[in-house]
């Protein structure tokens, strides 16, 4: 079935149309956590538009690459890619958060196209942390992308996993930070300054980037760059990041943690995109 | 009953290099043999049980089968959300191995005690939960986690305690309950767990009781049960585990609904030991050394005889 979300724009994987996605998922399940998502929206773009492999288009293809979304929140924008990919269609948008419906508020391992069951924070990591060891053991060259939230290394197993991914030398591995500066109840800077990211993974052995995480073209080639870069060492790309990015009202506004679409903001924030009107 | 373990994860390892031990830096002579014979397959995960927990998560995605050794009380205790969320969710086959359950490091207080194992995970959907009492039953707990493929958190208690079966168990069957020796029928049956099975050997011997070992705290076969209270007048579970949440209670939840009886549930007050000493030592203190318990038990006959119970 053609969506026509889909029908509404040429590119795969176009921010615009993947935020619209995740305001019609939203606004249909009356639901939280829409600048969790908002603030990934790019790096999800240049990781299924250009590095994620999934044989034969097939979620639970063996050979795929494995995308942990360790920050379950914002998975949201992971379902705007699985809908993009024909994994999803327009009724699992539109039926968001029926009772008896399959796509939950988090990540959920047993839908198709999620890896982990997340939300319950620093738990991704590790999971992809065994996926990583488990593919070298075999000797594949298919590769592990762990997107976790600033405010998720609060948690101890993550810097757990750091250790052992670089004792191990999982050079397959990459850490994406969605460096956005908030967590539930504030700034991380406020809660728990997390200090000089960058300099922490590069002191834990990891090959670490700095990127400006909405800048396609810059996320793409820091991308490519950590890949060719330090073949013994997992890599961290470190992503600045706004929360709520892309709909004026929401950006760096902590409140859209938390806050559910009405009809006023709904059709607002769905006309800031460029679209005319909303759909529903 | 190390020994049968040992040789158990090392005959799994050999036959299937998919097969991988991960350890939070514990077992240090446990695993000489492991580590000679299949080195490459010996992961030392260090201080860092949560991680460990999720990385084998990873690790069973991608077609390994992990096996996750740690003391009891971290493996489960510490890491019970990632056994919950990351393997028993998802039905991972990984077998979570907790060693020294119960008061095995008696001498080292409260935090390397584990009385609470049990109750936690049986709450856990979908992961199977094992109590060996000997060597026959832990060889046979090993092949039984190996090829259930799923799930299970395998109990290793006190393991110096000697046999309670005379041979070799061919194959354990799911929830089923061994049956160790026949007793009156008119005086209550016993039913033990793991290390506290070859002391209720001892009493039922000198009682005359009928005894059943429950390598099983999850699944527990209800026919088995119904079973042994159509079989026996009244019946007594023993456990190195605390009274809540464990063998007792399992038994309890099964005939208060399909058959119902008197169960008396011997096993770890609730309450944390208050001294050091050995193990032979908690046990007193708890109340669970087999002069305690055969008195409780003798009582409970005679309670059971009297028929004052309505």
């Amino acid at each position: 079935m053609m969506s026509p979300i889909i029908e509404s724009s040429m590119t795969p994987f176009d921010p615009v149309r993947m935020r619209r996605t995740v305001l019609e998922m939203a606004y249909a399940g009356s639901t939280i956590h829409i600048a969790c998502a908002f603030s990934i929206i790019e790096l999800l773009t240049v990781l299924y538009r250009h590095h994620l492999r999934y044989p034969g288009n097939d979620p639970r293809a063996e050979g795929r690459d494995y995308l942990v979304l360790s920050k379950g929140h914002g998975v949201m924008a992971q379902y705007a890619c699985m809908h993009e990919l024909g994994w999803l269609e327009d009724s699992h948008i539109q039926n968001y958060f029926k009772d008896g419906s399959d796509l939950k508020g988090l990540s959920d391992s047993r839908v198709a196209g999620l890896e982990v069951t997340s939300g319950s924070l620093g738990h991704g990591f590790s999971v992809g942390v065994g996926i990583a060891l488990g593919l070298t053991r075999k000797g594949t060259d298919q590769k592990v992308y762990a997107i976790v939230g600033d405010g998720e290394l609060n948690e101890g197993p993550i810097w757990e996993g750091a250790l052992v991914a670089a004792h191990h030398r999982l050079n397959n591995l990459m850490l994406i930070v969605d460096k956005n500066g908030f967590q539930a109840m504030g700034t991380t800077d406020d809660v728990l300054a997390l200090g000089d990211l960058p300099a922490k993974f590069s002191s834990f052995g990891f090959e670490t980037l700095e990127v400006d995480g909405h800048d396609e073209i810059a996320i793409d080639a820091a991308i490519r760059q950590l890949w060719a870069a330090g073949p013994t060492k997992p890599k961290a790309l470190i992503a600045r990041t706004v929360k709520g990015k892309g709909v004026s009202f929401m950006e760096s506004i902590n409140l859209w943690h938390y806050t559910r679409l009405d009809p006023k903001s709904f059709a607002e924030a769905v006309s800031e995109l460029g679209f005319t009107g909303a759909s529903k | 009953m190390r020994e049968a373990f040992s040789n158990a994860l090392v005959r799994l390892a050999v036959a299937d290099s998919k097969v991988l031990l991960l350890t939070g830096d514990h077992g240090y002579s446990l695993f000489d043999e492991f580590r000679k014979r299949c080195p490459d397959q010996y992961i030392n995960a260090g201080i860092a049980e949560q991680n460990m927990v999720g990385m084998a998560a990873g690790l069973a995605r991608v077609g390994f089968r992990p096996f996750v050794y740690g003391l009891a009380a971290f493996i489960p205790i510490r890491t019970v959300e990632q056994i919950k969320l990351d393997i028993a969710h998802d039905d991972l086959p990984v077998v979570l191995l907790g060693d020294g359950a119960g008061f095995v490091y008696s001498h080292l207080g409260t935090s390397h005690q584990s009385t609470e194992d049990i109750a936690c995970t049986r709450a856990i959907p979908q992961l199977q939960v094992l109590s060996p009492a000997d060597r026959f039953e832990m060889t046979a707990a090993m092949d039984y986690a190996y090829a259930t493929n799923g799930p299970v958190y395998l109990r290793m208690g006190k393991a110096d305690l000697g046999d309670v079966h005379t041979g070799p168990n061919n194959s354990l069957q799911p929830g089923r309950l061994l049956k160790i020796r026949d007793g009156r029928s008119d005086r209550p049956g016993l039913i033990a767990t793991g290390s506290m099975v070859r002391a209720a050997l001892d009493i039922a011997v000198s009682l005359d009781l009928r005894l059943w070992s429950a390598p099983f705290l999850k699944p527990l076969h209800v026919d088995d049960v119904r079973t042994a209270v159509q079989a026996t007048n009244g019946l007594v579970t023993l456990e190195e585990h605390s009274v809540l949440g464990g063998l007792g209670a399992a038994v309890s939840e099964i005939t208060s609904e399909h058959q119902p009886t008197r169960v008396l549930r011997i096993g770890v007050p609730d309450r944390f030991s208050e001294h050091c000493g050995t193990h032979a030592y908690l046990l007193r203190e708890h109340g669970l050394d087999t002069d305690s318990v055969r008195e409780r038990v003798e009582a409970y006959c005679q309670l059971m005889a009297s028929n004052l119970i309505p």
